[in-house]
């Protein structure tokens, strides 16, 4: 019964948010006020719901009580994991929207926006609960629709209309992939509730079984931007307004991996080999390629967008690992893989969310996403420094951040392959584990980049020399979110013991059946296996350091050092034209992949009388999009070219067209008296 | 006692000449004489409705018979005639299709579609005559429509078809739920009126009601 009610008055929270911002849309505070306040009233909701479901009984709900469309909600661990995710994130970024939003105060819509935001956070939840594909593909389409809509919210920029197209296209493929695979699954189990889906799922011809797993892969792959189907996210992130690009990324790409979790194991059983080798590599491919961009882009969001194609790859390969643990029988393996998992993805919704807020705060107070205008922030905005910062630790992988925790039970489980007796496991996974390791360290490299460049040294631009920090409710959001990640990541023991409810149902083990106890939450330990670490030692360590050099530094004396600047070779170098920049910093990885990159390089120089003396110098640097030079042009080329062809017969003339009728009619009549059947 | 009514002399004498009527209109190359044609046919669809009701004794087909009678056979033509006044159109109709093989293409639209009709073998014999007339008034008038320039034919043209469906509804159900029937005169009355202002506007844009012209708008 208080489940019920709980779940109401989650759904009603966000229903009230989006009608009443919807009421005062006139009233630009009071609008975002109601509709912020409200959904993250409901998000108070839905973690009480979700913890008390994780740890209770599973919760159903039916809407109809007719045997073809059950509409209801069935929300077991899994779903309440998700439901969690989606809460917590929902709950900062909530409050840090009351702030963001006032920049668009008295130029856009703040009602709409709110309506919007209310009802995309809703579909999201309805996403993870559904019980029917029917009634999953609703909401998964409101969702997308409404993610469009608020990507294309700034759409007075014609590159936001552009990313919204690529994004819209991209999904809709996406759907149309998923309406697939639901239909063999609904074929084989003559029925669309997701409850038959697991009954029939796993007992179907080989065939249908992969086609129902390639389709699905494609399907829900688009949506969570695994490479080669992630072209529209590095678009679509950037265009949306921040705080729903927090959201984007840290929690809408997220859906795709529940349906993953929820296909591939519930579904279909995942117990064909080759399928977890599949997801893996992917995941190593997506991972590897996505911190690759993100390591060259100037673009702030856009960078974050990438790290988010990275960091679903780190995910997908934990999930590719559970299932290739799964269906080789080791499901303690599985079941370690599956929690580093979906550790990961708790801590990359809260990371990346600090991230992207992050950068709304100083997209808010410079008006620029571009690295290179940027530098010196940490002295004019160090509040939102200090938890920028954080997120920055975090997504690096650093101890004791909560990154350094998800990445390395993660990298361990796959370690653990040793003692697989397959050769083909023992091969692969020490690959996929070279491949985490190689993208942590870009990733490392990329977030010192971003941190060095803008924050450190000079302001690159007037835009940073007026920057301040943020307003109370920005950093309050941020502060919650910076919170979260160091408490993940000086907790992992508990998290762990918490994850392996929930996996424990899909993965059909525990990984801590094993005599081995997690012991203090500190640490974390991986069973069967001397290996342990503990973030808090590590982090007392670092701290013990810290101090010795500080003191140190007092312990000295101090006239031995004369402060001053440093030489310059007898020119000024106080200036910011002499900074070192982002795209100078990230040139040894553009040299080292540069087989991928492919950079343009373009030097136009404009003479004055003479071709002696030139007058100005134009130096441009490109990074080609391999994935849309090579995959994605030609294939649309191809169709224009095709479509071109097909034009012809569209005169734009009435008479034409109603010929078309005529003759079409005519055939059917002549088809009939000859002796066709109807 | 359907086919009592369909089979009787004068119901095949009524739609007899609702074919004749649309062969006036395929056959002319005058606007009035086209409108005109088109009340006569409508005129002659109210007397199948009338016959219909005394045999069947269904007070409502007396009800779409008067209907019928005012906006097809009244109302509906002179809204043609004002239009043609007011935009001061030449009374000469262009054609795509010259009038003898416009004559030629008509009767090979009959034959086919009561070709048609016998070979859907639910239909009863005697029905059936009605019903290959109303899917060749619903051909023909398609046909109007792709072989005349004008934008008023195309007019006529669907309205040629909407009264050969009205003969199907009326063949095959004895009258239909009157409600069913009011709603299809709204619609059709609706109709004239915007496709009217529509051909205003063309002429106004294009200087012109001659639709070839639209051709200039694709992209």
């Amino acid at each position: 019964m208080i489940y019920n009610n709980l779940f109401y008055g989650l759904i009603i929270f966000f229903l009230i948010g989006a009608m009443l911002s919807i009421v005062f849309n006139k009233r630009d505070r009071l609008s975002t006020y109601v509709s912020f306040l409200s959904a993250a009233i409901a998000s108070v909701f839905g973690i009480i719901f979700s913890i008390s479901v994780i740890f209770g009984e599973p919760f159903s709900l039916s809407l109809s009580g007719s045997s073809f469309l059950n509409f209801g909600f069935f929300i077991d661990r899994l779903s309440a994991f998700f439901i969690l995710v989606i809460s917590i994130s929902v709950f900062a970024v909530s409050i840090y929207s009351i702030g963001y939003t006032r920049e668009y105060y008295g130029k856009k819509n703040i009602g709409y926006l709110g309506f919007l935001y209310n009802i995309f956070i809703l579909s999201m939840i309805l996403v993870v609960s559904a019980n029917n594909a029917i009634m999953f593909l609703i909401v998964w389409e409101l969702m997308s629709v409404i993610s469009f809509f608020l990507v294309i919210f700034e759409h007075e920029k014609p590159e936001t209309r552009k990313a919204g197209f690529i994004y819209i296209v991209m999904t809709h493929i996406g759907t149309g992939f998923i309406i697939l695979s639901f239909l063999i699954l609904g074929g084989a189990s003559g029925s669309f509730s997701f409850e038959s889906f697991s009954a029939y799922g796993s007992t179907m011809p080989p065939l249908l079984k992969d086609l129902a797993f390639l389709f699905a892969l494609i399907g829900f792959g688009a949506k969570a931007g695994i490479v080669p189907l992630h072209i529209w996210l590095p678009y679509a992130h950037p265009a949306a307004p921040s705080n729903v690009s927090a959201l984007m990324s840290g929690v809408m790409i997220k859906t795709a991996i529940y349906m993953f979790i929820r296909v591939f194991f519930d579904f279909l059983g995942a117990d064909v080999p080759w399928w977890g080798f599949l997801v893996f590599a992917l995941g190593a491919v997506s991972a590897l390629t996505g911190i690759m961009y993100a390591v060259v882009e100037p673009d702030i969001k856009k960078m974050l967008a990438f790290s988010s194609i990275e960091n679903i790859g780190i995910i997908l390969l934990g999930i590719g690992a559970s299932m290739i643990f799964f269906a080789s029988g080791s499901p303690v393996l599985s079941a370690i893989a599956a929690i580093a998992a979906l550790y990961h993805l708790l801590n990359h919704s809260i990371f990346k969310g600090l991230l992207f807020m992050g950068a709304g705060s100083i997209l808010y107070s410079t008006h620029t996403k571009n690295i290179e205008e940027l530098g010196g922030l940490i002295k004019k905005m160090p509040v939102m420094a200090l938890l920028f910062l954080i997120g920055v630790l975090s997504i690096s992988a650093l101890p004791p951040f909560s990154g350094f925790a998800s990445e390395w039970l993660l990298l361990q489980s796959m370690l653990l392959s040793f003692n697989s007796t397959d050769s083909m496991i023992r091969i692969v996974l020490p690959v996929g584990a070279a491949a985490l390791a190689l993208t942590g360290a870009l990733a490392a490299f990329c977030f010192l980049k971003t941190f060095g460049i803008g924050f450190l040294a000079l302001p690159r631009s007037e835009h940073a020399e007026h920057a301040k920090d943020p307003n109370k409710p920005m950093l309050i959001g941020m502060g919650i979110f910076a919170l979260l990640s160091i408490l993940l990541g000086l907790l992992p023991g508990y998290m762990v013991t918490f994850l392996d409810r929930i996996v424990r149902d899909f993965a059909g083990a525990s990984a801590f059946d094993q005599p081995f106890s997690f012991g203090i939450s500190g640490i974390l330990k991986i069973p069967s296996t001397a290996m342990s670490i503990s973030t808090p030692a590590i982090l007392a360590i670092m701290l013990i350091f810290i101090l010795i050099l500080l003191s140190m530094r007092f312990i000295r004396d101090p006239s031995a050092t004369r402060v001053y600047e440093t030489w310059g070779c007898g020119q000024p170098i106080s200036t910011a034209r002499n900074e070192y920049t982002a795209r100078a910093f990230s040139k040894p990885v553009q040299i080292w992949f540069k087989n991928i990159f492919r950079p343009v390089r373009e030097l136009r120089a404009s003479y004055t009388v003479s071709p002696l003396i030139k007058e100005s110098f134009k130096f441009e640097v490109r990074v080609e999009q391999i994935f849309e030079r090579y995959l994605y042009t030609p294939v649309v080329d191809l169709m224009l070219g095709k479509s071109r062809t097909i034009k012809h017969i569209q005169t734009g003339s009435i008479h034409a067209y109603l010929a078309y009728i005529f003759g079409t009619m005519v055939i059917l009549m002549l088809y009939i008296i000859i002796g066709g059947s109807l | 006692m359907e086919e009592v009514i369909f089979g009787s002399n004068i119901m095949q004498l009524f739609i007899a000449l609702i074919l004749v009527s649309t062969f006036m209109i395929l056959g002319s190359t005058r606007l009035y004489s086209c409108v005109r044609a088109f009340g006569i046919q409508s005129f002659l669809l109210a007397c199948v409705a009338t016959v219909v009701g005394i045999s069947t004794g269904k007070i409502d087909l007396y009800i779409v018979a008067l209907l019928t009678l005012i906006i097809k056979a009244a109302v509906i033509p002179y809204i043609f005639i004002y239009i043609i006044r007011e935009i001061k159109v030449k009374r000469e109709i262009d054609l795509y299709v010259g009038i003898s093989p416009s004559l030629i293409i008509g009767g090979i639209l009959v034959v086919i579609s009561y070709y048609l009709i016998r070979s859907i073998s639910v239909i009863t014999e005697l029905s059936s005559f009605a019903l290959s007339a109303s899917m060749s008034l619903v051909s023909i008038g398609l046909f109007i429509m792709i072989s005349r320039k004008k934008a008023i034919m195309q007019m006529l043209g669907i309205l040629i078809m909407e009264n050969g469906l009205f003969l199907g509804a009326i063949s095959l159900t004895n009258g239909m739920p009157l409600l069913v029937e009011l709603g299809i005169f709204f619609d059709v009355l609706i109709g004239v009126l915007i496709m009217g202002i529509l051909i205003f506007r063309i002429n106004k844009t294009f200087e012109t009601i001659d639709t070839d012209m639209l051709k200039n708008l694709i992209g």
